[in-house]
């Protein structure tokens, strides 16, 4: 004859009863509930007085201080005690310590009060600040990035004539008076034709070194010091080539190339360095726009109908 | 009901608390550690190997994810691109402190934050306006070639006596590089200008040819601010694990603390 079936709620007395998974245990599951509820209580208590932006009673440890729940970071701390100092955290007295905690309350309360007071309102440097602060933080992403080699390349291919070798050349360039036009250009055709040394073929006629360049110059420096026109004249010239006579204020200006070196184009190689930084400017400008189209859409911005 | 026999179940139970307590006293170890490690004075941290073998795997994998890229995977730096050599000892902001590491780390170098290092640039002096910070006036190509033979000079290399006689000149006066670099061309590592005379280079081998196209095109290196993007406690773990590359044995106490 079996055993009638024993009740398993029936048997809370049984201290056996709180480990054997296989008997139902009233007091144990209510006591098991209410530890969970406490348990996600206090996680949940922990992550609400923890969590930036919520109200805490604790300083991280990252941190120094909590102003206003404002922290100040104790690499910023560290970096006060040094500069003000020149200690470090280990060595630095009581009184340092404080002396740079109490500043750096001070500050912090002071920003606080400053945003409360509206400055940026009324103070056209603090203004001037956010926006540069605003701009270089847009960008900061685009500046520091480190792009793909496909991207690097497919920016190079796209903007390929920016990336040549800056242009070099070593020019003669002789001034003849107004008047003496018919010597400038036989001094050019002397010179076309070969007679040397030409800086006595130029001055038998009368003329003089106009002193604008000197010895080799990269083309920017050239174009700076001989004008736009006369520089324009002298890169068409090969080494050795000549210029017609070409007028000017100061008088007729002849042009004799000793060496010129044309900008090559750059291989991507040679140019990676400043297709990078190339590239990095430019995607910053356009996070820069992005960043200023979103909050011209987002913004409400009535404008007077007379200045429309 | 049928019941159960409890060993095989009570067995699993324990395990699985077991390892729930574990698993909890590990994070909770882990969490404390961590907060030692952020509490520590950053120039102490090396002495104490308790928070050095905590910091450094994770320093580590932190630097394969964010700073390898440039960098390489052991801190060797990139001459093609400029970014330094981290293992090397030589140091182009600061002397290897791990505080001065973790606030490049924190706030990067020209990397927009406004605690980032960016009191300078090594101006362009083969372009119009070599400087955007610093006037100082374009050189010729001759004048970049005297320079450079300056700088050979200064290394004890082969150069042009009477070249680098000019090119010393420049560097002393109009070029303005003494303002930098200082007049005995040893850098300043307080607004990143290196040493000129130790043969170490930034960009290029150190030929002939990378010297003057550095000065003719200069440099402007960036490092990234990673505040906003790591934690504290990943900063500073990176910022110690690229200490340990330049100092690789730590000796200090053990971790009591």
């Amino acid at each position: 004859m079996n055993d009638p079936p024993k009740d398993t709620a029936t048997r809370p007395s049984d201290p056996r009863g709180w480990l054997d998974m296989a008997t139902v245990h009233p007091a144990r599951a209510m006591i098991l509930l209410a530890l969970g509820a406490i348990l996600g209580l206090v996680i949940a208590g922990v992550a609400l007085f923890t969590a930036k932006g919520t109200s805490t009673l604790h300083v991280p440890p990252e941190d120094v201080a909590l102003v206003n729940q404002q922290p100040i970071s104790r690499v910023d701390y560290i970096n006060n005690l040094r500069a003000l100092f020149d200690t470090d955290l280990a060595h630095a007295t009581a009184q340092q310590r404080a002396r740079v905690l109490n500043d750096m309350i001070r500050e912090e309360l002071f920003v606080q009060r400053a945003a409360e007071l509206d400055v940026a309102g009324v103070d056209p440097a603090v203004r001037t600040s956010m926006v540069n602060a605003i701009e270089q933080q847009a960008a900061a992403d685009a500046i520091t990035s480190v792009p793909s080699e496909s991207k690097l390349l497919a920016y190079f291919a796209a903007h390929q004539a920016r990336y040549s070798s800056e242009g070099t050349m070593i020019l003669r360039d002789f001034v003849f008076p107004s008047s003496s036009a018919t010597a400038a250009a036989q001094t050019a055709q002397a010179i076309r034709a070969g007679a040397r040394p030409v800086d006595q073929i130029a001055a038998r006629r009368g003329a003089r070194d106009s002193g604008r360049v000197n010895g080799e110059e990269f083309y920017f420096a050239a174009q700076i010091h001989l004008g736009d026109a006369l520089f324009d004249a002298a890169r068409r010239l090969p080494s050795g080539g000549v210029s017609s006579p070409i007028g000017a204020a100061d008088g007729i200006h002849v042009l004799y190339m000793v060496r010129n070196l044309t900008p090559a184009p750059l291989d991507f190689a040679s140019a990676r360095r400043q297709v990078l930084e190339d590239f990095r400017n430019a995607s910053g400008q356009d996070l820069l726009s992005g960043n200023e189209r979103f909050l011209r859409q987002r913004a409400n911005i009535l404008i007077a109908k007379d200045v429309r | 009901m049928v019941s159960v026999p409890p060993g095989p179940r009570l067995r699993a139970v324990a395990v699985a608390l077991g390892l729930l307590v574990a698993a909890g006293a590990w994070l909770i170890s882990s969490a404390a550690t961590q907060a030692r490690l952020l509490r520590a004075d950053p120039n102490a941290i090396a002495g104490d190997r308790a928070l050095m073998a905590f910091a450094l795997p994770r320093g580590g994998a932190t630097f394969a994810t964010h700073c390898a890229g440039c960098h390489g995977a052991k801190g060797q730096g990139d001459p093609t691109s400029g970014a330094p050599n981290l293992a090397d000892g030589d140091w182009l902001y600061g002397e290897g402190r791990a505080d001065e590491i973790e606030q490049i780390v924190a706030f990067g170098i020209r990397s927009h934050h406004p605690k980032a290092k960016d009191l300078t640039e090594m101006p362009a002096y083969g372009s119009p306006v070599p400087s955007k910070t610093d006037k100082v006036p374009p050189l010729s190509p001759p004048e970049i070639g005297d320079v450079t033979e300056f700088l050979l000079y200064l290394e004890q290399r082969p150069a042009d006596q009477a070249a680098a006689a000019r090119g010393s000149k420049l560097f002393e006066d109009r070029a303005g590089c003494y303002d930098c670099h200082g007049r005995d061309a040893h850098g300043d590592a307080a607004v990143g200008a290196p040493n000129l005379t130790d043969r170490i280079w930034l960009v290029g081998d150190g030929s002939r040819k990378a010297i003057f196209n550095t000065v003719a095109q200069g440099l402007r290196g960036v490092c990234p601010a990673w505040t906003k993007k790591l934690s504290p406690a990943a900063i500073r773990e990176v910022a110690m694990y690229v200490y340990s590359l330049s100092h690789p044995k730590p000796l200090g106490r053990s971790g009591a603390p």
